[in-house]
C-alpha cells in the first residue's frame, strides 16, 4: 500500500479549474518530482494535499486512512509535513523554538504543565529540545539554534525550514522548491539535506522544483503538470525526451 | 401603530449621528486598514467648533455688521464647521498615524485612543467642566401627520445626513480622488506605486471622515443642544461597532447599520426600560455577529471601499 | 547615544552587583527609612515621608524639589549605592551559592526577601500600601492582557469587562457568605472563616470571568481578522450595561463593605502566581504557538498547531487572571461599581501594555509600574494628567512602536546568577 495516495483530485477557484484529476501514489523512500509552468497549479496542489484548502473532488488518503476535509493541523500531526515555496517562518522565533514547535501535537504535559511548570513539563520540553538541537546539528545550523530567524541568511532559514518541517516526524514531506533563490553553494547544501532526509529516516518526498537539474538527479520518477492537469508521468529519462513536455514546459530549448 | 411610527420618526433622527460618524470609521478602515479611535472625539471637537462658529455668527448677525437670517447662520454654522474639523482630522492623521505607518496596527490604533483622551481633557481644560448648550438657531415648528409627530429639525437631520451620504457616495464614484480612494482600499501597497500618493489619501479620508462627523455634531446640537466633552465616547464607539456592522468599507452598509443601530437603541427603548438600551442593543450586535461575522455587506478578508 | 566615558566607569562599579545585592540594597534603605525617615524629613525640611519617592511632593510644592531630592539621595541613593558597591564580592558569591541549591527553593529565597522589601516600605504610611496594592494588581492586569494583545497579536477590549466579572463575583461570594449586609441578608459562615476561604472567591472570579471569555472566543476565533476587536467592545458594553441593571449586586450604586482580606501579602502572593504561572506558560511551546500563530498562521498548521485551540486558551486563562485581578480589586478597594470598568480603564490598561512593551513579561511590569507610579505621582495636576500620560504614550508609539520592553520573558535563572565583569549587562 502507497503512503500517500491522492485519487482524481480536482479544485476550482471561481471558475477556473485549478487542479484537475491528479493522482499520486508514493511508497516510503521514494521521491516524486513535480514539475510545470509557474501557475500549473503545484503549489495548489501541496495546500489540498496539505488541507489548506479541501479538494472539491477525490480524495487524499495516508496509509490508507482517509485525510482530505480535516484541517491541516490534523493532516499534519498525521504524518504529512511541508515547506513553502516563500519560506513562511515566525519572525520573532528562534531557531531552536522553530524547531520545538513542530513537536506541538506530540506535546503530553498539557494545560497543567503549560501553566504551573510541572516536573513532566521540564522534562519534556528537554526531550524535544535535544532532538530539535540533534535536527539542527543535521541540517549543519546548530550553531545558529539561539538566533532570531529574521536575521539568518536565506540559505540558512531555508535550512530552518526544512529542520521544522522534518521535526514533525513525518511519512510524507512535501517541498515546495527548497533551492528557489539560493546560490550553487546552497543549493550543492540543500539537496545533500533532501538525500540525508531520505536515506536516513526513509521518507516520501514530493518535490517542487524549477530547476531541472535537482529534480532529475534527485527523483525517480516526476510528473509534468501544465493547466492543473498530469501531462506526462515518468523517469526523469523519459521526462526528458516526452514531446509533450518539452513543447509545453521546456519550449524548443534544450534540458539543463 | 402611530407610536410605531412615531419611534420611527424619532429612530431615524437617533441613526443619523450613527450613520455619519460610522462613515468616518469605515472610511479610514478602508483605507489605512486600521480603526481610527479618535474619531468619537473628533465628533465631539466638531460640535464644539459648531459650538464656536455659530455663536460667533450669531453675534456678527446680532451686532448689525453682518445681518444674516438663522437658517442661513446654520447652513454656514454647518459648512465651516466640516471646513475646520477637516483639518483636526488631518492633524490628527498626521500625528498620530502617519509615523506609524509601519508600526504593528495595533500602536496606531493606541495614537489615536490616547489622542482622543487629548481632545477630551484638552476640551476640559479650555472651557471647563460646565456643559454648554447649543444656540437654537431655527424655531422648532411642529407638524401633525396623522398623529405622528414631526418637527422641522427632525426633518432636517434627517434630511441633512442623508444629502450627506449621498453627497459622498457621488464624490467616491465619480471623481479622480474617490476612485484613487477605491484603488487604494483594494490594494494599498501597489496602487501608491502607480502614482496615488498614499499620504494625501490617507489626509483626505481623514479630513472627510471628520467633516462628516462635524456635521454629525452640529446636527446632534440642534437636535440636543446640550454638548459636554464625554460626549464623543458613548456616540464615537456605538458608531463604531455600527461600522462594522456594516461590513467595514462599505459605504451603504455603514449608513444603514448606523439607521439600524438608531432603531434597535430607540425600539428597545419603547419597549424595556430605557435602562436596558445598551444591553440589549449590543447582545443584539453580538449575536449577528456570531452569525455574519464580516457584518451586512462586508467580505471576508477583505476592507475594500464599495458603494 | 553612549553616556559619556566618565559617567560609563562610574556606572560600570555597579555593573557586578547580582540581582541579591541590589535586594540587599533596597532593603537597607527601606530600613533606614523605617527607622529614622521622619526625623531626616523633617530635617531637610519636607512636612512628612515624602510617600512615592519624592515624586508626590515635587508637583505639589516645586519649591520643595531640592529637599526631597536630597531626601531621596539620602534615603535611598547613597545607602542604597554604597552597600551594593561594597557587598559585591559577598553578594556574589551568596548568588551563586544560592543557585546551586533546586531553582524553586532560590525563587522562593528572592521573592521573600523581595516581599520583606514591599512589607517594610510599606508600612510606612497607608497610602504607600495601597498604591503598592493597587499597582500589583496593575501588573496582573497589564500581563494577563498582553498574553492577547502581545503574544497572540490579536486585539482584546473587553478587559476591563472580565476584571468586572471577577470583582463582581468574588464581593458577592464574601458580602454574602461573611458579611452581614441589608442586601444580601445576615453572615453565613463565621467571619474568622473568611480569609481561609478568599482564594475560592477569587477563583470562582476568575473562572467566572474565563467562562465570559468564552462567549467572546467562540465567535472571535472562528475566523480570523479583527473580530475580536468588535466583538469583545460589545461585550465589554454588556458586562457594563448587565451589571448596571442587575438589581442584585445594587445596579449603579454599587457593592461596598467587602471584608478587608486583601492584604499585602495576599496580593503579593497572587501577583507573584500570576506572573510565575504566565511566564510559565508563555515560554512553554503550548504557548510558544501563540507567537506561531501570530507570525504565521498558515506555517503554525503546518506544523501541527491547532490555532483555535492555542487561542482559546490562551484567552480564557488572561480573562481568568484579569478576574483574579478584579476579585483583589474588589477586596482592596472594599467597593466595585460598575462605571470603574468602562472605557477609561481599558484605556488605562492598554496604555500600560503597550507602554512597557509587547510580548514581554517585563514589559508589562515595567508599564504597569511606571503608568500607575505616573498617575499616582502626577495626582496633584489633576486633569492635567490626562494630557501628559497620552503624550508620553504617543512618543513611546512613535519611536518604539511595540513598547519600551518587547519580546522579553522572565529567565530565572539569568535573572538570579552572579555577575562577573562590566560587560556583560542584562
Amino acid at each position: 500500500m502507497p503512503v500517500l495516495e491522492v485519487r482524481k483530485m480536482s479544485h476550482n477557484f471561481g471558475g477556473l479549474r485549478a487542479v484537475n484529476g491528479y493522482h499520486l501514489e508514493i511508497d516510503a523512500g521514494q521521491i516524486r518530482g513535480l514539475i510545470g509552468p509557474n501557475g500549473a497549479g503545484k503549489t495548489t496542489i501541496f495546500n489540498l494535499i496539505s488541507g489548506v484548502y479541501a479538494p472539491a473532488e477525490g480524495e487524499v488518503s495516508l496509509n490508507g486512512r482517509k485525510v482530505n476535509g480535516l484541517p491541516p493541523h490534523r493532516i499534519a500531526a498525521m504524518g504529512i509535513s511541508r515547506t513553502f515555496q516563500n519560506l513562511l517562518l515566525w519572525r520573532h522565533m528562534t531557531v531552536v523554538e522553530h524547531v520545538k514547535m513542530a513537536h506541538y501535537s506530540r506535546i503530553r504535559y498539557g494545560l497543567a504543565g503549560a501553566f504551573f511548570g510541572t516536573r513532566k513539563r521540564h522534562r519534556e520540553e528537554a526531550e524535544i529540545e535535544e532532538k530539535a538541537l540533534g535536527l539542527l546539528e543535521m541540517m549543519g545550523i546548530r550553531h545558529l539554534a539561539g538566533q532570531v530567524v529574521l536575521n539568518l541568511p536565506y540559505g540558512a532559514q531555508r535550512r530552518v525550514e526544512m529542520a521544522r518541517a522534518l521535526a514533525t516526524e513525518p511519512r510524507v514531506l512535501l517541498l515546495d522548491e527548497p533551492t528557489a533563490g539560493m546560490n550553487p553553494e546552497e543549493l550543492v547544501r540543500i539537496m545533500e539535506i533532501i538525500r540525508r532526509a531520505h536515506d536516513e529516516l526513509g521518507l516520501a518526498i514530493l518535490l517542487i522544483e524549477h530547476r531541472l537539474k535537482v529534480v532529475m538527479e534527485l527523483c525517480e520518477r516526476i510528473q509534468t503538470l501544465n493547466f492543473g492537469e498530469v501531462i506526462a508521468e515518468g523517469t526523469p529519462e523519459e521526462i526528458r525526451n516526452d514531446p509533450k513536455v518539452i513543447d509545453a514546459y521546456l519550449g524548443k530549448e534544450s534540458l539543463i | 401603530m402611530v407610536i410605531f411610527l412615531q419611534n420611527l420618526v424619532n429612530a431615524l433622527q437617533w441613526g443619523s449621528f450613527y450613520a455619519l460618524i460610522a462613515l468616518g470609521y469605515s472610511m479610514v478602515y478602508s483605507i489605512l486598514m486600521l480603526f481610527n479611535f479618535a474619531h468619537g472625539d473628533i465628533f465631539m471637537v466638531g460640535a464644539y467648533i459648531g459650538f464656536g462658529v455659530s455663536v460667533g455668527l450669531i453675534g456678527l448677525a446680532h451686532s448689525g455688521l453682518l445681518p444674516m437670517p438663522h437658517w442661513l447662520i446654520l447652513v454656514l454654522t454647518i459648512l465651516v464647521s466640516m471646513f475646520l474639523t477637516s483639518f483636526v482630522g488631518m492633524i490628527v492623521e498626521r500625528v498620530g498615524y502617519r509615523p506609524l505607518r509601519n508600526a504593528p496596527r495595533a500602536s496606531a490604533a493606541i495614537t489615536g485612543l490616547m489622542i482622543g483622551i487629548i481632545l477630551e481633557t484638552g476640551n476640559l481644560i479650555l472651557l471647563g467642566a460646565r456643559r454648554v448648550s447649543f444656540p437654537s438657531l431655527i424655531e422648532t415648528a411642529t407638524y401633525d401627520v396623522g398623529g405622528v409627530i414631526l418637527t422641522n429639525k427632525k426633518i432636517m437631520i434627517v434630511g441633512v445626513s442623508l444629502l450627506l451620504s449621498l453627497a459622498l457616495h457621488q464624490f467616491v464614484r465619480r471623481t479622480k480622488w474617490g476612485m484613487a480612494m477605491r484603488a487604494m482600499a483594494f490594494d494599498s501597497v501597489v496602487v501608491p506605486l502607480m502614482g496615488v500618493p498614499l499620504n494625501t489619501m490617507a489626509a483626505l479620508t481623514f479630513a472627510i471622515g471628520s467633516a462628516l462627523a462635524a456635521a454629525a455634531g452640529i446636527l446632534f446640537g440642534v437636535a440636543y443642544p446640550v454638548l459636554d466633552p464625554y460626549m464623543g465616547i458613548v456616540f464615537g464607539w456605538k458608531a463604531f461597532v455600527a461600522a462594522i456592522l456594516g461590513g467595514r468599507g462599505s459605504i451603504l452598509g455603514a449608513t444603514l447599520a448606523g439607521f439600524l443601530l438608531g432603531f434597535t437603541e430607540i425600539f428597545v427603548a419603547m419597549v424595556f426600560p430605557s435602562t436596558l438600551r445598551d444591553l440589549i442593543a449590543y447582545s443584539i450586535i453580538l449575536l449577528i455577529l456570531t452569525f455574519r461575522p464580516h457584518g451586512f455587506f462586508g467580505e471576508p478578508y477583505s476592507a475594500r471601499l464599495r458603494l | 547615544m553612549a553616556p559619556p566615558t566618565t559617567f560609563r566607569t562610574f556606572r560600570a562599579g555597579w555593573s557586578r552587583v547580582p540581582l541579591i545585592g541590589w535586594l540587599f540594597g533596597a532593603l537597607l534603605a527601606v530600613t533606614l527609612e523605617r527607622l529614622v525617615g521622619g526625623p531626616l524629613a523633617a530635617a531637610v525640611g519636607l512636612p512628612k515621608i515624602p510617600a512615592l519617592f519624592g515624586l508626590d511632593i515635587m508637583l505639589k510644592k516645586p519649591l520643595l524639589i531640592p529637599n526631597a531630592f536630597l531626601y531621596v539621595l539620602l534615603v535611598y541613593g547613597l545607602p542604597m549605592g554604597f552597600a551594593t558597591r561594597a557587598s559585591i564580592a559577598p553578594a556574589n558569591r551568596l548568588a551563586a551559592g544560592l543557585l546551586r541549591l533546586p531553582i524553586t527553593v532560590t525563587t522562593f529565597v528572592y521573592i521573600v526577601f523581595l516581599y520583606v522589601i514591599f512589607h517594610v516600605w510599606a508600612e510606612v504610611n497607608d497610602y504607600r500600601a495601597l498604591v503598592l496594592k493597587l499597582t500589583l494588581i496593575a501588573i496582573m492586569f497589564t500581563l494577563s492582557l498582553n498574553v492577547i494583545n502581545g503574544y497572540m497579536g490579536e486585539f482584546s477590549c473587553s478587559h476591563p469587562g472580565f476584571m468586572a466579572l471577577g470583582a463582581y463575583c468574588a464581593s458577592v461570594f464574601s458580602l454574602g457568605l461573611f458579611v452581614d449586609t441589608r442586601f444580601f441578608g445576615t453572615a453565613l459562615l463565621p467571619p474568622a472563616l473568611g480569609p481561609f476561604v478568599f482564594p475560592v472567591a477569587l477563583l470562582l472570579g476568575g473562572l467566572l470571568a474565563a467562562a465570559g471569555a468564552l462567549i467572546v472566543a467562540v465567535p472571535s476565533f472562528r475566523t480570523r481578522g479583527d473580530y475580536l476587536a468588535i466583538i469583545s467592545l460589545a461585550f465589554l458594553f454588556i458586562v457594563k450595561s448587565l451589571i448596571e441593571n442587575l438589581e442584585y449586586v445594587r445596579g449603579p450604586r454599587g457593592l461596598s463593605g467587602q471584608p478587608d482580606w486583601a492584604n499585602l501579602p495576599t496580593v503579593f502572593l497572587w501577583t507573584v502566581a500570576c506572573i510565575w504561572s504566565i511566564n510559565n506558560f508563555v515560554t512553554s511551546t503550548i504557548g510558544k504557538a501563540l507567537n506561531a500563530v501570530r507570525d504565521n498562521e498558515m506555517a503554525a498548521n503546518a506544523m501541527t498547531v491547532d490555532t483555535r485551540r492555542t487561542k482559546m486558551v490562551a484567552f480564557l486563562f488572561a480573562a481568568f487572571w484579569a478576574g483574579i485581578a478584579g476579585g483583589l480589586f474588589a477586596h482592596v478597594l472594599r467597593y466595585v461599581n460598575p462605571g470603574t470598568f468602562g472605557i477609561q480603564s481599558l484605556a488605562e490598561v492598554l496604555a500600560m501594555v503597550y507602554f512597557g512593551g509587547l510580548n514581554s513579561v517585563y514589559g508589562s511590569i515595567v508599564g504597569a509600574v511606571s503608568i500607575s507610579l505616573l498617575g499616582e505621582a502626577l495626582r496633584p495636576l489633576e486633569i492635567f494628567k490626562w494630557i501628559i500620560i497620552p503624550l508620553l504614550l504617543i512618543l513611546v508609539m512613535i519611536y518604539r512602536p511595540t513598547g519600551l520592553i518587547a519580546f522579553k520573558d522572565v529567565d530565572v535563572t539569568a535573572l538570579f546568577r552572579p555577575r562577573t565583569g562590566p560587560d556583560e549587562e542584562v
